[in-house]
């Protein structure tokens, strides 16, 4: 088993890193009755061990005892019957989804399962709480429309029904629906904190872990704790005893957004374009989100740039982060920010040593 | 090279020259027409190059009123003269080298034809060059100007372009010839759109055929076509032997212009071209007061030959060709009859009386008329002839399949066929019930039809087969027999049936022979194909029918006519008629202007939408045609714009880099609006956006990106490459769908939660570490066995394997598998195989149970004991798993909440059909998990991986 699964605390009593948020989540659950919630925060950082450890304090252990089904729902849409599927894991007491996958038909699936779950009060309470809870993942990646209809359904089941949102972006999700819930926002642990968790593992496994090595770990994770235990495990698996000044791999995906970086920085032209755009066919083909790829693209451009013209590329991407969130095809928009930046690049060459 | 060019630029210039000296120098009738302009002077000529038209006529107008009265004076003499003389300005003009008149008398037959553009030249351009004889100095000069001008401006062309060097292949098709990787690549002509484009008389050109070759100088060549046309002139791509002229500005050695030379056709540039349409323009001026005598001489010189009429029309009269045509037979009394016989329609009326009559395909006709005569022999004198001739002669079936396009005249010509040879012809077309019952000949009236033409059928059919001596032939013809369809249940089939046992001949029509309706039909009939008879044959058919109709076409529109029509005569006639009722006289630019609309109606496959728009001209259409472009596959268009549009070198930003890396932002920034456009049309049915969208996907990239195509990689085709979005998206799809899969196994090992992106993301390095270093770095065994246990702690199958390392490859990067030697792997699927028994199966999706005939939809996974009251079921605590090869059927899709689904388990389990319900019982002595009587489900589990992909296909459309 992976270290991630494998030390990831099971109640909010054994949380290492958001104490403060666990306790009061605990209190909160105990002592009255809960709310609807909005989990939000980079990924990283926690937000679904939270939740996890939430619901065993609220139900028991049964909590975990989930299954993963294909869920398909036969949604009347009017004019015509939409068949759904979506991934669902779910206990007695639990339901959890990402309605996002269900894409521009997201609003029936939040419109169905909500109605679902308040069909279907808990019956056989055991004294525990007379209502379920709805888990929705990457609720910042729904339509608008379909939050819309969440926030509707929200208050109407709001009797038999709790709902846990998780995202990480709070921005994108729309203010009816936060003014719903209680926020919590779950920052990123600082690194100091990575380097405690870290440390942690490393004596339960009786491994010999330098502390310049976990430090850097956790400085090359960009604060996110499962990056820095899992690029922790894959330097276990790639050499051990650990040395301080040990490599440690990066994503395969981030070598290939640097190398993009690279060819782009060097050469401005359209027969690079047309390079870059097989590139960046390839990386979407291996399933990495396009949102990701460009916000990696401009981490690493950024990185070479001139001060002058960073911020005009920075709303470049942004422009074009925006557009590929409305857009259906990724490509197009990654390929325009890329001619864009040629563009402006070449000019700011051309400008400067003519 | 260069020197080529230059010898062959200078001769018709040199000839300019020559054609300007000589008529003075061998004293001609006209010496005066000469003479008399210099006055005018070079600047005149010149300000006619540069000024507008109006001004040139206007100042041209009593000259010309001095040439006019000339000319019919020198027609007189010259008609006295002989031919000979009248042609040596042009013979001249033809053979470079030959200054003198020696060469006329061998092409005196051929003057009727060249009579006529040495006129013109002589009026024209011979006229231009002319005034400046006085002055030889400066004609000289004028000429070394004039020719070099070409050659200057090409190069400049090219440079103000900047396209990449390469002048000798340069910018013609023909010099493309040299490397086929420049075809295409025909440059825009260096002075586009500078030159004021003559207007003349509309017979000026009447007669003369061209050739176009190369690029001109200020005309696209569709342009110098269509002013040829409008001219009526005529315009071959060849170089026949009656070529007059070979119209290009610069000669690029390609095969026309090396033709040309052999056969001597003389070149012209554009401006003599211009020059010559010129020359007719000031003619119209004064045809009015000479209309009468013109009239007069036109009706005189009927009888010869049309080019002569030409020639005393665009000397003396502009006007005159109508007149001319007219003169066949008294417009008035035409018209009367016109009317009395307006009630049929041209097709009827015109429709062939006798097969020679038919347009084209004569060998066809032929071919029916022997078939149709040597039918009854054949196949009905006596019965063993009959059978061995059948075997002997395959290609004589008893019945024939007449096929082509419609329009072109194949029902006429069945009918005509057998109207010769005395057949009666039964004709029964689609608006007859050719259901199974009617096609039945042999049955007779008994065959209870209700249908009369099917009884006559059947009678003569066997009255036929009694006395066929005495009784008249009979053929049925069946047609459009594609058209059977739903209303003729087994029509084809009961066709077919009929053939076998007719005893008439049958005549099938059809108009797409490769239909799949007549796939058996075709084996049992002779197969006589129609083709489209040429635009000349049809044009030649029009001809006649306007002349009897007194309708005043010239041949060269009714060219176009026929072209257009693509073959269809009944339509080109029906055009005509049309076309009738408002006038009485067709000019080309009628037919263009009308055929325009229709001629937009063909198909435009995405690869020429694109290349129109991305072409050179792509800056000059129209928007509307732009939208029509764009629209001729809304889908596609895009799509292929977006993947071409890098490639092209925009006109507009010339060589700089900067500015067309600044077009390509601005092009994708468009195409990435188009897509938002998109989106909105798709999902919210927002089609009133679809002019939007492709304003924005297509019409501005290619509006900003219009230009040369380069390619960009080695080897590549300079073609415009087939969207690549669609291929890339359906492996998006399938990849996410498998990275889906490893996702669910992965939640269903219980071990994690976490979301797609994350798994990817985050995930995958380690996954692929655990899963494939222990294998290059341990031994096989020990590498083995660490490997499957991780594997079956994650769930991991042997396809999420694949998957793993299908997603973790990248161009340029060591394939993860690398440095694995075989036989570990092998050991490692056979090490996964041999557990595949014993294995749990968590994710319990999709397998295949007997009795069910669909694959379940839903996977159901185990039901999870929290772990946290062991170490994990390592141990073999007791966690009750259960294992559920669950399947919820089609009707159960709204049973989603778990007591449902454990009281299907329970239904399914009373039912007989195996399911596990396993307690795993500390008992389990090992580690590993023994079900017991998991046989089959485990066997199962193997196999229901191989079926997941196609289970989970629909799933994750968007």
């Amino acid at each position: 088993m992976l270290w991630v699964d494998k030390y990831r605390p099971k109640t909010l009593d054994q949380v290492i890193v958001h104490q403060d948020i666990a306790q009061n989540l605990k209190k909160l659950v105990t002592e009255q009755d809960c709310p609807h919630l909005l989990f939000y925060g980079p990924p990283g950082s926690g937000k679904k061990t939270l939740i996890m450890a939430l619901l065993r304090q609220v139900f028991g252990p049964g909590a975990e005892k989930v299954k993963v089904e294909n869920k398909t729902w036969k949604i009347d849409a009017g004019s015509r019957n939409i068949d759904l599927e979506l991934t669902t894991l779910s206990s007695a007491n639990h339901v959890e989804l990402s309605p996002s996958d269900a894409g521009f038909q997201d609003r029936y699936v939040v419109r169905e399962v909500i109605k679902e779950m308040a069909k279907n009060r808990p019956i056989d309470t055991k004294g525990k709480r007379g209502f379920k809870v709805l888990v929705l993942n990457e609720v910042d990646k729904l339509s608008r429309e379909a939050q819309h209809s969440l926030r509707r359904t929200m208050e109407k089941y709001s009797a038999s029904c709790r709902l846990i949102l998780c995202c990480n972006s709070s921005s994108k999700v729309t203010e009816a629906i936060r003014s719903r819930c209680l926020n919590i926002r779950i920052n990123s642990p600082t690194e100091e904190q990575i380097v405690k968790v870290l440390e942690f593992i490393a004596k339960k496994e009786g491994l010999q872990l330098p502390s310049g090595f976990a430090t850097r770990l956790a400085e090359k994770s960009n604060r996110s704790l499962r990056r820095a235990i899992l690029s922790f495990e894959t330097c276990r698996v790639q050499q051990y005893p650990f040395k301080d000044n040990q490599a440690i791999p990066a994503m395969d995906w981030e070598e290939f957004v640097f190398e993009i970086a690279s060819d782009i920085m060097q050469e401005q032209s359209p027969k690079r374009l047309f390079q870059v755009r097989g590139k960046l066919y390839e990386l979407l083909l291996n399933c990495v989100p396009p949102v990701v790829v460009l916000k990696r693209l401009l981490y690493e451009l950024l990185k070479r740039l001139d001060a002058e013209i960073k911020h005009e590329v920075c709303h470049w991407a942004a422009y074009y982060e925006h557009k590929m969130r409305r857009g259906n095809k990724a490509i197009f928009h990654l390929e325009a920010f890329v001619a864009k930046f040629m563009s402006i690049y070449k000019g700011f060459l051309v400008a400067t040593f003519g | 090279m260069p020197q080529d060019i230059r010898k062959w630029f200078l001769k018709p210039h040199s000839k300019d020259k020559d054609n300007a000296t000589i008529p003075a120098n061998t004293a001609l009738s006209n010496l005066e027409t000469t003479n008399s302009e210099p006055g005018c002077g070079g600047h005149e000529s010149m300000g006619r190059r540069k000024t507008s038209k109006y001004f040139a006529t206007d100042k041209q107008k009593p000259e010309d009123g001095g040439e006019k009265e000339e000319l019919p004076a020198k027609r007189k003499a010259e008609k006295d003269d002989g031919k000979s003389v009248r042609s040596s300005p042009l013979k001249k003009f033809h053979k470079a080298d030959d200054d003198d008149d020696d060469f006329v008398p061998p092409s005196v037959k051929k003057n009727s034809v060249g009579a006529t553009p040495s006129k013109k030249l002589k009026s024209g351009s011979g006229r231009a060059v002319a005034q400046k004889s006085v002055d030889i100095d400066d004609d000289e000069e004028e000429d070394v100007k004039k020719t070099e001008s070409p050659l200057k401006s090409s190069g400049r062309g090219r440079g103000g372009r900047g396209a990449s060097g390469a002048p000798a292949v340069g910018r013609g098709r023909g010099g493309g010839r040299g490397g086929f990787m420049n075809f295409g690549e025909r440059k825009d002509p260096p002075h586009k759109g500078e030159k004021e484009v003559p207007e003349g008389a509309p017979d000026c050109l009447a007669g003369l055929t061209f050739v176009i070759s190369g690029t001109l100088d200020s005309l696209e060549r569709e342009e110098a076509e269509d002013l040829i046309k409008r001219h009526g002139g005529r315009v071959t791509e060849s170089v026949p032997k009656k070529t007059n002229y070979l119209l290009c500005d610069e000669d690029i050695g390609g095969a026309k212009s090396t033709k040309a030379k052999e056969l001597g056709t003389p070149f012209l540039t554009e401006d003599g071209l211009f020059d010559m349409i010129r020359a007719s323009k000031p003619m119209k001026a004064l045809a009015q007061a000479e209309s009468k005598k013109s009239v007069e001489k036109v009706a005189a010189s009927l009888p010869k030959k049309s080019p002569q009429n030409i020639e005393a029309k665009s000397t003396s009269a502009p006007k005159a060709p109508s007149e001319r045509m007219k003169t066949v037979a008294s417009p008035a009394k035409r018209k009367g009859q016109n009317i009395q016989q307006s009630l049929l329609t041209w097709t009827e009326k015109y429709r062939p009386k006798t097969p020679n009559e038919i347009v084209g395909n004569q060998q066809l006709v032929k071919q029916l008329h022997a078939w149709l005569a040597h039918w009854n022999e054949k196949f009905l004198d006596t019965g063993t002839k009959r059978n061995g001739k059948k075997q002997n002669d395959a290609s004589a079936e008893k019945a024939a399949l007449l096929s082509g396009s419609p329009g072109m005249g194949k029902t006429t010509a069945a009918k005509l066929v057998c109207q010769m040879l005395g057949f009666q012809a039964i004709e029964v077309n689609a608006s007859d019930s050719r259901g199974k019952a009617d096609a039945k000949i042999s049955k007779g009236i008994g065959g209870s039809n209700a249908n009369s033409i099917k009884e006559l059928v059947s009678n003569e059919a066997l009255s036929a087969n009694m006395d066929r001596s005495k009784h008249p032939k009979t053929v049925l013809i069946m047609d459009e027999v594609d058209g059977m369809s739903a209303g003729d249940r087994g029509g084809i089939a009961d066709l077919i049936a009929s053939i076998k046992i007719s005893k008439i001949p049958i005549i099938c029509i059809c108009n797409d022979r490769y239909s799949q309706k007549l796939k058996s039909l075709v084996n049992y009939c002779s197969d006589l194909r129609f083709r489209k008879p040429r635009k000349q044959e049809i044009a030649k058919r029009l001809m006649q029918i306007a002349n009897a109709e007194g309708l005043e076409v010239n041949e060269i529109a009714l060219e176009e006519l026929a072209d257009r029509v693509n073959g269809d005569i009944r339509m080109a006639i029906n055009q005509l008629q049309y076309m009738s009722l408002s006038m009485s006289v067709i000019k080309y630019d009628d037919i263009r202007q009308r055929l325009l609309s229709s001629a937009k109606d063909e198909d435009i496959s995405p690869f020429t939408a694109v290349d129109k728009l991305f072409g050179f001209n792509g800056g000059k259409l129209r928007m509307d045609e732009r939208i029509d472009l764009s629209m001729s596959d809304p889908d596609l268009v895009p799509l292929l714009i977006q993947e071409n549009y890098i490639n092209y070198r925009p006109s507009s930003a010339g060589r700089d880099e900067v500015k067309r890396l600044s077009l390509i932002a601005r092009a994708a920034e468009s195409i990435s609006d188009g897509d938002i456009f998109n989106v909105q049309i798709r999902r919210n049915q927002q089609w009133q956006l679809s002019q939007s969208s492709s304003l924005a996907s297509c019409i501005i990239p290619a509006a900003l990106m219009h230009g040369q195509r380069e390619t960009l990689e080695q080897g590549e085709r300079n073609f415009n490459r087939f969207g690549g979005w669609l291929g890339k998206n359906s492996t998006m799809g399938k990849n996410l769908r498998l990275l889906e899969d490893l996702h669910f196994h992965h939640l269903a090992s219980r071990k994690s939660k976490l979301g797609r992106d994350t798994l990817r993301l985050d995930y995958f390095s380690l996954l692929l570490k655990q899963l494939t270093e222990p294998l290059r770095v341990l031994p096989k065994d020990a590498a083995v066995k660490k490997v499957v246990e991780f594997m079956n702690a994650y769930s991991i199958s042997q396809e999420d394997f694949d998957s793993i390392v299908e997603l973790s490859k990248f161009q340029g990067h060591a394939n993860p598998l690398e440095g694995i030697p075989p036989a570990v792997k092998s050991a490692l699927t056979r090490a996964y195989n041999a557990q595949s028994k014993s294995r749990m199966v968590q994710a319990a999706d999709l397998v295949p149970l007997p009795g069910m005939k669909k694959a379940p939809k839903k996977r159901i996974a185990a039901m999870l004991e929290p772990p946290d009251d062991g170490i994990g079921e390592e141990n073999g605590d007791n966690l009750a798993e259960n294992e559920e090869e669950n399947s919820s059927d089609t009707e159960g899709p709204d049973a989603t909440n778990g007591e449902k689904l454990q009281s299907e388990l329970q239904s399914l389990n009373s039912s007989g059909i195996e399911v596990q319900l396993e307690l795993k019982g500390a008992g389990n002595s090992s580690a590993k998990r023994k079900p017991a009587g998991r046989g089959k489900g485990g066997s199962a589990s193997a196999e229901k991986k191989s079926g997941r992909g196609s289970g989970t296909a629909a799933k994750r459309k968007r």
